[in-house]
């Protein structure tokens, strides 16, 4: 199942919960169910589900001297060989301009209608 | 060697082949654990000094690598130690893939809302209102121009662009609704 399809299904708790950890790009456990104003059960059952469907990683860790866990958002495996056309990179790779009627881009895209 | 996962993906040795070129490629595509000088990288990858520095300055330009200077208190010689950035690459890519989602949408409406005609002789399309100017005669060679298909085209962008939105989680409604 593509990682769109799972974000789809979450409830909206975890898909709250999901957000807060990528906005803030990591963070406690401790902080994360009050930001998010839960109980700490809840807080934790909402965790645990995100890391199961590996969404989010977390990490044991010491924080203001208790046990908890550090929680960041999951690398998002994206596939890049969606830049490609047969054995051709997007030709807007390393340029500041994106100029959709290019040459370049118009062999880009014989390549995607023929070689694919 | 670091970011060995990394550059297994073929699509990530060619995107830093198509950055720093193949004589900066042995560079690019053996990062070292921690920081190394240009001297260093030089020396065991057996390369000129300068292609070492152009390659290194090509990722830096790209948000792969930094550096950090350093004084020699005897000769005064500035020592540049780099580091490799290769944890951004994904980050940069997905933003690759919402530019070439951008230009294929372009492109999509450009290819759908007009039509083309095409001097076979030649290779060259010209826009409906370009051939009606010359009179659907190719202004190189004198041949008749012939109406031609571009439903191929447009499928074959239609469903890379579907791919693109599903994968980078782009809310076309939304987008449809701001357009």
């Amino acid at each position: 199942m593509s990682m769109a399809a799972i974000e789809e299904e979450l409830s909206d708790d975890e898909r709250a919960g999901l957000e807060l950890i990528r906005e803030s790009g990591g963070i406690h456990q401790s902080d994360f169910w009050k930001e998010l104003d839960v109980s700490s059960r809840k807080g934790s059952r909402i965790v645990d589900s995100l890391a199961d469907k590996e969404l989010i990683q977390r990490e044991e860790t010491i924080y203001e001297g208790h046990n908890t866990y550090h929680l960041t958002p999951a690398p998002r495996d994206l596939d890049f060989s969606l830049l490609m056309a047969g054995d051709q990179l997007s030709p807007f790779i390393g340029d500041e301009e994106v100029d959709a009627r290019s040459d370049a881009f118009s062999q880009w895209v014989m390549s995607l209608a023929y070689n694919e | 060697m670091a970011f060995e996962d990394l550059l297994e993906d073929p699509v990530i040795q060619k995107y830093l082949h198509e950055l720093v070129g193949p004589k900066g490629m042995p560079v690019a595509a053996a990062p070292p654990d921690g920081e190394v000088t240009d001297e260093e990288l030089a020396e065991e990858l057996g390369l000129e000094l300068n292609d070492v520095r152009r390659a290194l300055f090509i990722l830096y330009e790209n948000d792969l690598a930094s550096y950090r200077r350093l004084r020699d208190e005897d000769s005064g010689w500035l020592t540049y130690l780099w580091t490799f950035k290769y944890e951004n690459i994904p980050e940069k890519l997905e933003e690759e893939m919402h530019r070439l989602l951008d230009a294929l949408e372009d492109r999509e409406s450009y290819e759908r809302d007009n039509e083309f005609y095409l001097c076979e002789r030649c290779g060259i399309r010209f826009e409906f209102d370009e051939a009606m100017e010359f009179g659907f005669q190719c202004p190189e060679c004198g041949d008749q121009v012939e109406s031609m298909e571009n439903t191929r085209l447009v499928d074959a962008m239609d469903e890379r662009i579907a791919t693109l939105r599903d994968e980078l989680n782009v809310d076309h409604e939304r987008e449809d609704a701001e357009a």
